[in-house]
């Protein structure tokens, strides 16, 4: 829009305005450049995307086709085809699903709950509470994975559901980002319910919750993802395809390094799964970006 | 927070249930205390033991820390989790830095290339594994391609133990340098307008104003991605397992490579927690050296 605007501000030159063309000239100049860095950022990004989409429609014979074809000569759904045919791959998805639905709907729930008493109550033991939650921002995961591990075989529940989303409820961010966000709704609110006779609790869902949606909207976006693409807990957690989740699953059946399948499958196939893995994932990214980009704002500069 | 104060005595005096916020947390410290706080302490308790999965666990002290401290597979480890960093971390500060500073401008389409630019970020690394296999095949993959058009390569990215960890930077930075990039807009658009503007009336040039404003301005938000970033690279384990598996040879085991193959493959499970121990205290160190926590979130 601007580019257009600078533009046109090269095009007339009135003779008043004649000591600052060099100016405009050069103003020009660099819009132009700016937007053909912009081109080709976006296109470096874009282009290995577009690939693997190019990849995964092409029949066998084409993919190793050397120079590199961008569009398939002949389409073919047969990758698709041979993906679904050989490898339990809905039951990853069904399992991916269900795992990331659960996790986030705990997680949104209790973090609400645990940041309003946080953000709203006074009572002994709440600065200490918070701190060690908060504390936990800096360990990083993998050092839970050998307990975590250890307890769920203990009560022989590796390879289920609970093994997937337990862990992922005991989340620190959304606690985090749930309390700044009621403490910057006025109290005003709440004490006029309070005076109308509600409770606590009807305070809370009837007056808290429903102006809190922006950031149960970006607590929501930031797990969901988080758990869709959660790996290294997964990967020790699941030992079959009945919790086995898509990450898990083509790492290990379509990685060419490390697999319980001994050898890769071709580059079409595997590429197959990986565009049914991310389409799902990049339309609920292009439309809920707004919260997703929302949630790391928060967590990035306030936190 | 001002509210606090006036709030708790006001419920003090009408409603009395001092049991209501511990009501409100108790779900959440649940899960938290059995699924967090608890693994956090165990992982150091196991650190001193033998245990394999099978058997009972038996107390050695730090004799497992002692172990590590003499494993030539740690310091390689070690080394090539600190070599991962220092090839990514700057590209990821930079590359986020610039593509905010770019997009920042009034360009056309801008919106549209923010979106794009982090979009891979949306994808599993999984995913973004089997993607850059194929699109660093040393035969016929598409970098090559490209590179020899530039009379440059052929190069053996993932075969070849020098270009191995060089490969899963490139593949790291493609895929989440569009995070770092999010976090500086925000912080971009935080810098009040008129300051630029003042400087430029003032006849300060492009880079003057980039320098001495809007860079120092920005430091807070720097800070934040330095960290980010630091952590995130420090625990780099799905690429690596996807895309070489640690290999060729031990070119690209990482910490946390090393840790899933002793508890995991090889069930040292005391042995492994050790080595999630010292990732810890290099963390913590890490982060201590900056002062992480930013005052509100310590508050």
């Amino acid at each position: 829009m601007t580019a257009r605007r600078s533009a046109g501000g090269a095009r007339p030159v009135p003779a008043s305005a004649r000591a600052r063309s060099g100016c405009a000239a050069g103003k020009w100049g660099a819009a132009a450049a700016a937007h053909a860095v912009e081109i080709v950022c976006v296109l470096m990004f874009v282009a290995p995307i577009v690939w693997m989409i190019s990849t995964s429609l092409k029949p066998e014979g084409q993919i190793l086709s050397y120079p590199p074809l961008w569009i398939p000569r002949t389409w073919t759904l047969e990758n698709f085809q041979s993906v679904l045919a050989r490898f339990a791959f809905v039951r990853w998805t069904v399992n991916s699903i269900a795992v990331a639905v659960a996790a986030t709907a705990l997680v949104v729930a209790l973090d609400a709950m645990a940041g309003y008493a946080l953000a709203r109550f006074a009572f002994p033991g709440r600065s200490l509470i918070y701190q060690t939650i908060i504390a936990m921002l800096l360990v990083p995961i993998q050092v839970t994975v050998i307990p975590l591990f250890l307890v769920f075989a203990q009560m022989h529940a590796i390879d289920t559901y609970q093994a997937l989303i337990l862990p992922t409820t005991a989340n620190v961010t959304g606690v985090f980002l749930m309390r700044q966000f009621f403490l910057g709704i006025p109290a005003e609110l709440e004490e006029a319910a309070r005076i109308d006779g509600a409770g606590d609790f009807r305070i809370f869902s009837q007056v808290v919750l429903p102006l809190s949606r922006p950031v149960m909207a970006a607590v929501a976006a930031l797990t969901f993802v988080s758990s869709w693409n959660n790996f290294l807990w997964p990967l020790i957690a699941v030992s079959s395809d009945r919790a086995r989740t898509l990450p898990v699953g083509i790492a290990q059946y379509m990685g060419g390094h490390a697999g319980t399948s001994g050898s890769a499958p071709a580059f079409g196939p595997a590429l197959a799964s990986a565009v049914m893995a991310t389409a799902p994932a990049l339309v609920a990214f292009f439309l809920l970006q707004r919260y997703f980009t929302q949630g790391i704002t928060l967590t990035g500069i306030k936190g | 927070m001002s509210i606090l104060p006036a709030l708790a005595s006001r419920r003090a005096g009408v409603r009395g249930s001092a049991a209501t916020p511990y009501l409100f947390l108790l779900p959440y410290l649940v899960v938290f205390v059995l699924f967090r706080f608890g693994p956090v302490v165990g992982g150091f308790l196991t650190s001193l033991t033998s245990w394999s999965i099978v058997g009972t666990p038996r107390f050695v002290g730090l004799a497992n820390y002692r172990a590590l401290a003499s494993d030539p597979l740690f310091y390689t480890a070690l080394k090539n989790t600190c070599y991962f960093l220092v090839l990514t971390a700057p590209a990821l500060v930079l590359g986020g830095f610039l593509l905010a500073l770019l997009l920042n401008r009034p360009l056309w389409g801008r919106g549209a290339a923010r979106v794009l630019i982090f979009a891979p970020y949306a994808m599993m690394s999984a995913v973004v594994g089997i993607l850059w296999n194929w699109i660093l095949d040393s035969n016929f993959g598409l970098l090559n391609f490209y590179l020899a058009r530039l009379h440059l390569g052929p190069i053996p990215w993932l075969s070849s133990e020098a270009a191995a960890m060089p490969a899963i930077a490139l593949t790291t930075v493609w895929w989440t340098v569009g995070y770092n990039m999010v976090i500086f807009l925000a912080g971009l658009q935080e810098i009040p307008h008129e300051l630029q503007e003042a400087a430029r009336i003032d006849g300060a040039g492009a880079w003057q104003v980039l320098w001495s404003i809007t860079v120092p301005l920005l430091r807070p938000t720097t800070f934040v991605v330095v960290m980010l970033t630091i952590i995130n690279t420090f625990q780099v384990f799905d690429q690596v397992y996807v895309m070489t598996g640690g290999g060729p040879g031990t070119a690209t085991l990482t910490l946390v490579q090393y840790l899933y193959f002793q508890a995991f493959e090889t069930f040292r499970l005391g042995y492994g927690s050790a080595i999630a121990y010292v990732t810890f205290a290099i963390l913590l160190a890490l982060s201590w050296l900056h002062r992480f926590l930013p005052s509100e979130v310590a508050a």
